[in-house]
């Protein structure tokens, strides 16, 4: 009996450790952003395309939006609430004319993506992001956290009128 | 001596029904070359991201630009002329104020993709698109194919960017 309860203890502490290295391996590397402990994601870059966005004034920048495979399916199968799992990267650009593409074209016309400003993501997570629609938000500049929590605490008020679309902004683009 | 010419000339017609069919195959429409791509490449919407851009004026696009794999990797280092095996590919939506956005912002500023307009590509292939500097280019409007007096405007106008494999978009990191 005794040996069955070691045997007991062995396999809940390995299931432990395996579930909670794989818990951090799905948070990503380098320094967590504050507020709601999201770090970058690995392999963001090569995410699928969501949608692009152009936001003139004072932002003026360029957008594209990546979602992981998680993200990707929901979008296609049109299902709301995203499920956790999902995490939406927002990749942003100055929005810079391009000399080179107007010359061709024999006038002014063509906006490019300049120099990169921020990258922002959004986590599903409904148990640890509850308070918050389910969602944590992050934001990094050069690969570093570029947001206080105060900041980041602005996010989801600002996401709350698209509650019927789960505090996402970016349809998906066909 | 006879039976051996015959045997020839069998073997000859075989071989010009066989290069007949693969021509036919190869171009649908019977085109005496093939100086464009008349087929949407499959999976594309797949492909990663390589950067954006915005056409004002009459086109008034937003436009997102993907490639495969080959793409992608050529991108990432720097390597020019592009791989044979490249596709590129452009995908222009109608640029349209999105009143959603604007509402939240508190301000008239943000620009999302509307309808679908149009989706190019280009096929690297530097035997088969020798002619145009080893790209074939297609356009597609509702799924159909732009037509070839149109399709010829492609090549002399990405000329004109010849420094960089013809190709105006550079991949945004």
């Amino acid at each position: 009996m005794k040996r069955i309860s070691f045997l007991l203890v062995a396999i809940v502490a390995a299931v432990g450790a395996v579930a909670y290295t794989s818990h951090a391996f799905g948070q990503g590397a380098g320094e967590a952003a504050p507020l709601f402990g999201i770090k970058i994601p690995p392999g963001y870059r090569d995410w699928k395309l969501i949608s692009v966005a152009h936001e003139a004034g004072d932002l003026n920048d360029f957008r594209a939006v990546l979602g992981n495979d998680v993200a990707i399916k929901a979008f296609r199968d049109g299902k709301l609430p995203l499920p956790d799992g999902t995490i939406i990267a927002r990749l942003a650009w100055s929005y810079v004319p391009s000399e080179e593409n107007n010359k061709v074209f024999g006038r002014e016309q063509s906006f490019i993506a300049g120099s990169p400003t921020n990258v922002q993501f959004m986590v599903k997570d409904s148990i640890k992001y509850a308070s918050t629609g389910g969602w944590g938000f992050a934001q990094f500049k050069n690969g570093k956290p570029d947001a206080d929590a105060a900041t980041l605490k602005k996010c989801f008020p600002c996401h709350e009128p698209v509650k019927a679309r789960d505090f996402v902004f970016t349809q998906y683009a066909p | 001596m006879k039976r051996f010419t015959l045997f020839l000339v069998a073997v000859a017609t075989m071989v010009g029904v066989v290069s007949l069919i693969a021509a036919a195959r190869g171009h649908t429409d019977g085109e005496p070359a093939p100086t464009f791509v008349t087929e949407i490449p499959q999976g594309y919407r797949d492909w990663k991201w390589v950067s954006s851009a915005h056409e004002a004026g009459k086109l008034n696009s937003l436009g997102a630009v993907l490639g495969n794999d080959v793409a992608i990797r050529a991108y990432r280092e720097g390597k020019l002329p592009f791989p044979d095996g490249t596709i590129i590919a452009a995908l222009h939506y109608r640029n349209v104020a999105s009143a959603e956005n604007n509402k939240v912002f508190g301000q008239a500023q943000s620009f999302v993709p509307g309808p679908p307009t149009n989706i190019q590509f280009m096929v690297k292939d530097s035997k088969k698109y020798a002619a145009t500097g080893g790209w074939g280019f297609a356009h597609f409007a509702d799924g159909k194919p732009g037509d070839a007096a149109f399709m010829k405007s492609c090549f002399p106008c990405h000329a004109k960017t010849k420094a960089t494999d013809l190709v105006f978009t550079r991949y945004a990191p």
